[in-house]
């Protein structure tokens, strides 16, 4: 726990370091940090938002909050590209860069741009430090109607809002289905981890545990990364995070029709709300998914509302949650 | 007669150690240029980790340090040390100090350092471009020092050997 406290408040400027210190709090439950230039600091633990003030108590008054300086993003910034923006410049075009850990830093300033989109950003104001959170046996709800029939694997479609944590679930999908479960041997699964998320590799060595029989191509394409996949490495599963492009939708019925199975994550709320989606739609209608697994922060963050299979009838509906834990461990822990 | 004897012996050791110090001097030189000449490799090899692989300065400092060995070596392992403990100190600050620690073992003048400080400066801030225009510009400077001291090194090494031996010998007849 203190591994995860001190890795990440290296990534702050030294004052704000010395306040996050103080924070007493456990930070396993902490889903965001936000930085603003001239604004509050302000932590989101446990689906609440707070101030966190100077003697790093987290409270609900706005005059106790400790205001960042504009200066203090500047550093905050050099430490969290570890003195190297120039190397997360096509991550930085997209508004965010992952750093050590798998944790997401959402940044926000005046774009620059030129004639192929956005060229870079200055003046950084606004930065979301996103917390990646490892929940072992998280998947295992889901497992039974992942695995369809004997050993085969489905075709799955995680369809989550944002926040509710849909990389968390793929990621212990990914681990159980590569190292195996009571009855189904584990299998080759291919992740194509465009934004170092899932696998939040440092230096190319993943830093979460996906399983042992689990390859990952780090910071590609997810339409290239796939096909590279099929190629060389020869995977039964393969795993994505946040489909939506129409390259990645090409992509994806090339995995199908290889033979492999795919598990992939969309932002939505419904199979309605992908249907919406002109690229999506199609892959819906065609019944392309055999499973969807539907995600909610109903009680607690990573609910799983309702799981459909491909005609739309309904396997499971969840119950009414009470307001829980972030992610409730002991109900999910699987040795 | 022991008189005589030991005015030659303090001639001779005074024409040996200054005809010495005049071939250390042109080693010195000889020694600077080669120092020059590592350190573009150097950069050359720190251009590649960042330009053509994307590394960050951490990872780059410490793969090319490794490469390169030696006191120069030592240098950028140094500095990637220190960024991985990730101590809230600037990089710009710590490679300023780093280059202060430098051993006197290794040969470089105080505007070779001066240059070497000027390549931090700027390192890791803004885009490729930038980094890859900053190293360019510290690498035509490094060309400028080589350059001269290839094209005085045997003037300058003839000057400071005879320079040595002139210069015992005057100092000999001096104090006769």
């Amino acid at each position: 726990m203190v591994e995860r406290k001190d890795e990440l408040i290296n990534i702050f400027s030294k004052d704000i370091r010395e306040i996050l210190n103080r924070v007493s709090v456990d930070f396993n439950e902490v889903q965001e940090i936000r930085l603003r230039a001239a604004g509050p600091l302000l932590m989101i633990y446990r689906n609440e938002e707070y101030y966190v003030a100077t003697n790093g108590v987290l409270s609900q008054e706005r005059t106790d909050a400790y205001v960042a300086s504009k200066n203090e993003l500047k550093e905050t910034m050099e430490y969290m590209s570890n003195h190297s923006l120039y190397a997360f410049e096509e991550e930085m075009k997209q508004g965010f860069i992952t750093i050590q850990g798998g944790h997401r830093i959402g940044i926000a300033g005046k774009t620059i741009l030129d004639e192929s989109g956005i060229k870079t950003m200055k003046y950084i104001s606004f930065i979301n430090v996103r917390l990646s959170h490892q929940v072992k046996g998280c998947a295992q709800p889901v497992l039974p109607y992942v695995y369809g029939g004997g050993n085969d694997i489905c075709h799955t479609l995680i369809i989550s809002p944002p926040r509710c944590g849909k990389t968390t679930l793929l990621r212990d999908l990914i681990r159980q289905i590569s190292d195996g479960v009571k009855d189904h041997p584990g299998v080759t699964v291919g992740v194509v981890d465009e934004r170092s998320e899932i696998g939040a590799c440092f230096q190319g060595v993943p830093q979460n545990e996906l399983g042992i029989r689990t390859d990952i191509l780090d910071c590609c394409p997810k339409a290239k990364g796939m096909m590279m996949l099929i190629r060389t490495m020869s995977p039964r599963v393969i795993a994505v995070d946040e489909i939506g492009s129409r390259e990645d939708i090409e992509a994806v019925e090339y995995v199908m029709n290889c033979g492999c199975k795919l598990i992939a994550t969309v932002h939505g709320s419904s199979i309605d709300d992908i249907k919406q989606k002109p690229v999506l739609r199609k892959l819906v209608e065609e019944r392309t998914f055999e499973r969807y697994i539907i995600l909610n922060s109903q009680g607690r963050i990573g609910n799983i509302d309702q799981i459909y299979d491909s005609r739309g009838t309904q396997l499971y509906k969840a119950p009414l949650q009470p307001v829980g834990k972030l992610w409730d461990r002991q109900e999910w822990a699987y040795g | 007669m022991d008189r005589t004897y030991f005015k030659l012996l303090g001639a001779a050791l005074v024409i040996i150690s200054s005809t010495g110090l005049g071939f250390y001097m042109a080693a010195q030189w000889t020694e600077h240029l080669k120092t020059v000449e590592r350190l573009k490799k150097m950069i050359l090899l720190l251009k590649g980790e960042i330009v053509y692989a994307n590394s960050p300065l951490t990872e780059a400092f410490e793969r090319t340090g490794k490469k390169a060995g030696g006191g120069m070596g030592d240098l950028f392992v140094a500095v990637a040390e220190r960024l991985i403990r990730q101590q809230a100190e600037p990089f710009f600050t710590v490679w300023q100090e780093e280059i202060d620690n430098l051993p006197k073992e290794v040969c470089l003048s105080k505007e070779d350092k001066q240059n070497l400080k000027g390549l931090g400066e700027h390192l890791g801030y803004l885009d490729m471009d930038m980094q890859e225009r900053n190293i360019l510009l510290y690498l035509e400077q490094l060309d400028l020092t080589i350059g001269y001291l290839r094209k005085h090194k045997q003037e300058k090494s003839r000057l400071y050997s005879t320079l040595g031996i002139m210069g015992g010998l005057f100092l000999t007849i001096v104090m006769y």
